[in-house]
């Protein structure tokens, strides 16, 4: 039987000193004497250094072997070039550099058994063998064991020898980390690609962004350009046909009438795709404000009512009902864009009902939301159809919708508008029994609002009369105003407080002013120093008008005159009609478009004016500064130089600043363009309606600008 | 690096070795030993090996050298505490260590190279009267 008690490597110096160490453990173990341990040890130690020292290192068996005889080997191998001269050397002939010459002699005498092979190159095997004590029982598998534990354990008590380990343990996790770190600068070039990749893909996508953006902006400026170029011409249509049909310049035959009728509906429901389209851009666009403001569902509903009742008397069949509404709080949301969605989903459920009713209604939902339901009893909309019509573009095939031809806009329209408010719009429908259509409406808007919208205060001026701004919060005095002024050339516009005034001078421009200084709790001198410093306002006369005695202030502070109270009549009139200004009674027309110009001129044939007439922006400041009209009518697009620009220059000279102007135009104009003008300017689209709508909307621009529309002021004044 | 120890006791070095000395080890022993030697001017090395259970070729050929060189610097040397069965195994492999003084115990030791000291001495002192 052969027994490996141990194998170990000589690769270091102090493995010689383990070694022997361990062959004197083993040799103990098998109850070797002293002596013989001795022996052994020493016998180990001087091969086990040969092996170090000439072969660099190799490995030390230690075997148990039984047969005959019981014996403990010790085999010593190295892989180095071999002893050369073996006999020599155990002849004792030969004498080492580096012990005493008895090396290996010497360990022959010490052991019972001795045996070397070697060749050149081929290493050296060095056997060791001494006949094991009688001592020595057998073995034991427990006692081996422990053995063994103990060897194991000498080991690391030896500091060294454990630094030697703990060395190579070192040794290997640098070579481990430094595979790790190999593989780490690996996984960096890589990620480093990678990241080239990603910022070349940013840069790409930023690419892509800035082309969207530019998209984006293109198809707006195209949009809104698009209103224009659109507009112009179908409100000339519009408004020419108009003409035609009222017989402004002879009769027309009845076959003549249908044409014109047919010329003037083709070019209304052009307006409307157009206007609906924009809408739907609009929205797309992000570029509609929410403006909300307190109002009643009442006034909602009975705006509704005045507003389609004409869409109604095509249809004589159906009736168009509102159910009162009850329980339904005042809702603050933006009321135009309920009132559109409801108007659109009206004028459908008109377009598509034969005969019976369509029922609008209101009732409260939970979660505090107003539902807005407009049931018809048209023909229905079958189920797969039901979302379809949502969609843009979409109409269903259908008798009904053949007839009535819309744009296919309004339902995704009001849908996105509805989404805007924070509601929905949604559809219950059975083909042949009818629909209704829904629309939630949260009772207050709860989305962003940049300031909270106030309403333009109506003033219903008296187109014929002149506005008199009045700042007096005593009703009985802004009553003897009103009688005073009757019948007279001027009316009266009551201001309660600054607040009121303030906005009211927003709106237009009045020919006096009177104020009355001690206003309930406020003192208006503020506003009077306010007046005078501001250009826009500083040659509207003040008259002031108080119980307090204090003229030389009114004067010193820039007021034309001064009364205290109670105020005497003929002094008001005479106060009122020596500020008039004499002004040339010429209204300047300033756009390139000769169409306009000339649907303008006849909604100026009744007024008192003479017209002047600029097809372009450089001839129109010439000839404002020439002929110093009372009013420019400006339009906003004109190839030479734009609307603003003609605005800007006529603003800065002070020769024509005084002149009010009127923005006469039929662009959509931004937020941001329209409070731009707004400051200098008033605002008058071109409309669509008839002559005498046109002519309406030109006298209240002109009266808001401080000007008569009719009868002529000075022979009035005169008279 | 582990160093084994050299204390000076007077005119005497001691030097117990009680690790098993690896090949290196005992080298630089042998090259601190000397270098000690003419620093201190000492007379008389004591080595005291009762600790080593081996003593090889190579342990047994630097002891010689130690005993050689401490004389050429005018030193005795004396190895103290070898155990029997070193003594007898240093024998058989046919080392005698010529030249190495050696003495049971360190008091032995002490004692033997306090006496071959002052027969020096004598000597010296004679020869100058």
């Amino acid at each position: 039987m052969q027994l490996k008690f141990i194998t170990m490597e000589i690769r270091f110096e102090h493995d010689v000193v383990l070694a022997r160490q361990r062959a004197r453990s083993v040799a103990a173990f098998l109850k070797f004497d002293i002596q013989d341990q001795t022996r052994i040890a020493t016998a180990v130690s001087e091969i086990a250094r040969n092996c170090f020292e000439y072969a660099g290192g190799g490995l030390v068996e230690f075997t148990y072997h039984s047969g005959a005889e019981r014996i403990f080997f010790v085999t010593i191998r190295d892989k180095g070039r071999g002893i050369p001269n073996v006999d020599e050397i155990l002849g004792g002939k030969y004498v080492s550099k580096t012990g005493m010459g008895v090396g290996m002699i010497g360990a022959k005498r010490l052991m019972d058994r001795f045996e070397v092979q070697s060749a050149a190159g081929k290493g050296t095997v060095v056997t060791l063998g001494k006949a094991i004590p009688q001592r020595f029982s057998k073995l034991n598998d427990a006692e081996l064991n422990a053995f063994m534990g103990t060897i194991e354990r000498r080991r690391s008590e030896n500091p060294y020898e454990e630094l030697e380990h703990q060395n190579k343990e070192l040794l290997r996790t640098l070579e481990e980390l430094r595979a790790r770190q190999n593989e780490l600068a690996q996984l960096n070039r890589e990620l480093d690609e990678t990241n080239r990749g990603v910022v070349a893909l940013y840069a790409e996508l930023n690419d892509k962004a800035d082309f969207l953006q530019r998209a984006s902006e293109l198809k707006t400026h195209f949009l809104s350009n698009m209103s224009h170029e659109f507009r112009t011409p179908l409100n000339s249509v519009l408004a020419l046909s108009q003409i035609l049909l009222d017989r402004m310049d002879g009769d027309l035959t009845s076959e003549q009438e249908k044409q014109v009728n047919f010329i003037r509906r083709s070019a209304q429901d052009l307006t409307d795709l157009v206007n609906d389209l924009l809408d739907l851009a609009k929205v797309e666009a992000g570029k509609v404000t929410i403006r909300p403001a307190p109002f009643s569902v009442e006034s909602l509903f009975a705006a509704l009512r005045g507003m389609l009742r004409p869409l109604l008397s095509q249809n004589s069949s159906v009736s168009l009902v509102f159910d009162e509404p009850e329980g339904i709080p005042e809702l603050f949301s933006d009321e135009a864009k309920v009132s559109q969605i409801l108007r659109n989903f009206i004028s459908n459920a008109l377009k598509f009902t034969e005969r019976g009713e369509v029922r609008v209604s209101v009732r409260m939902s939970h979660d505090n939301t107003a539902v807005f339901a407009v049931a018809d009893t048209g023909i229905g909309i079958s189920e797969e159809n039901q979302e379809r019509i949502f969609e843009e573009w979409t109409q269903v095939e259908g008798k009904l919708q053949k007839m009535a031809k819309g744009t296919g806009l309004g339902l995704p329209l009001s849908r996105k508008l509805a989404q805007l408010l924070g509601g929905d719009v949604y559809v219950k429908s059975e083909v042949g029994i009818g629909s209704t259509f829904f629309v939630s409406v949260p009772v207050r808007f709860h989305g962003e609002i940049d300031a909270v919208y106030v309403p333009d205060v109506h003033r219903e001026l008296d187109i014929s009369k002149l506005p008199v701004l009045v700042v007096e919060d005593n009703r009985e005095a802004l009553f003897i105003y009103e009688k005073y002024l009757k019948e007279t050339e001027f009316q009266v516009v009551p201001a309660r407080d600054l607040k009121e005034a303030r906005r009211a001078l927003h709106e237009f421009k009045p020919v006096a002013i009177v104020l009355d200084v001690l206003l309930q709790g406020e003192h208006s001198w503020d506003l009077l120093q306010d007046l005078k410093s501001d250009p826009a306002t500083k040659d509207i006369p003040v008259l002031v008008v108080t119980v307090v005695e204090n003229q030389q202030k009114a004067l010193q502070l820039g007021a034309s005159a001064f009364h205290s109270k109670p105020i005497d009549r003929g002094w008001l009139l005479q106060q009122l009609q020596s500020t008039l200004k004499p002004t040339s009674e010429h209204v300047l027309i300033i756009d390139d478009d000769e169409v306009s110009r000339y649907l303008l001129k006849g909604a100026l044939a009744n007024s008192r004016y003479s017209l002047l007439e600029a097809s372009g922006g450089k001839e129109g400041i010439r000839m404002a500064k020439e002929m110093m009209p009372s009013v420019i009518m400006l339009d906003i697009s004109m190839p030479d130089l734009s609307g603003f620009e003609v605005l800007d220059i006529l603003k800065k000279d002070p020769q024509t600043r005084q002149i009010p102007v009127i923005i006469h135009t039929s662009q959509d104009l931004r937020e941001e363009e329209r409070e731009q003008l707004k400051a200098a300017a008033d605002i008058v689209l071109k409309g669509t309606g008839s002559r005498e709508m046109a002519e309406v909307r030109i006298a209240e621009a002109l009266s808001r600008a401080g000007l008569p529309f009719g009868v002529h002021v000075a022979d009035e004044v005169r008279a | 690096m582990e160093k084994i120890p050299i204390l000076r006791m007077g005119d005497f070095l001691l030097v117990t070795i009680q690790v098993d000395m690896h090949d290196r080890l005992a080298m630089a022993l042998q090259d601190d030993l000397t270098q000690k030697i003419s620093e201190t001017s000492a007379r008389g090395v004591l080595i005291d090996i009762s600790s080593l259970e081996i003593v090889d070729s190579f342990i047994g050929r630097m002891l010689g050298n130690i005993a050689a060189m401490s004389r050429v610097l005018d030193a005795q040397t004396v190895v103290v505490g070898m155990r029997p069965a070193v003594a007898i195994t240093l024998v058989e492999l046919g080392m005698s260590l010529p030249g190495v003084r050696t003495a049971l115990n360190v008091d032995a030791g002490m004692e033997l190279l306090r006496e071959s000291l002052n027969g020096h001495e004598g000597i010296r002192h004679g020869s100058n009267f």
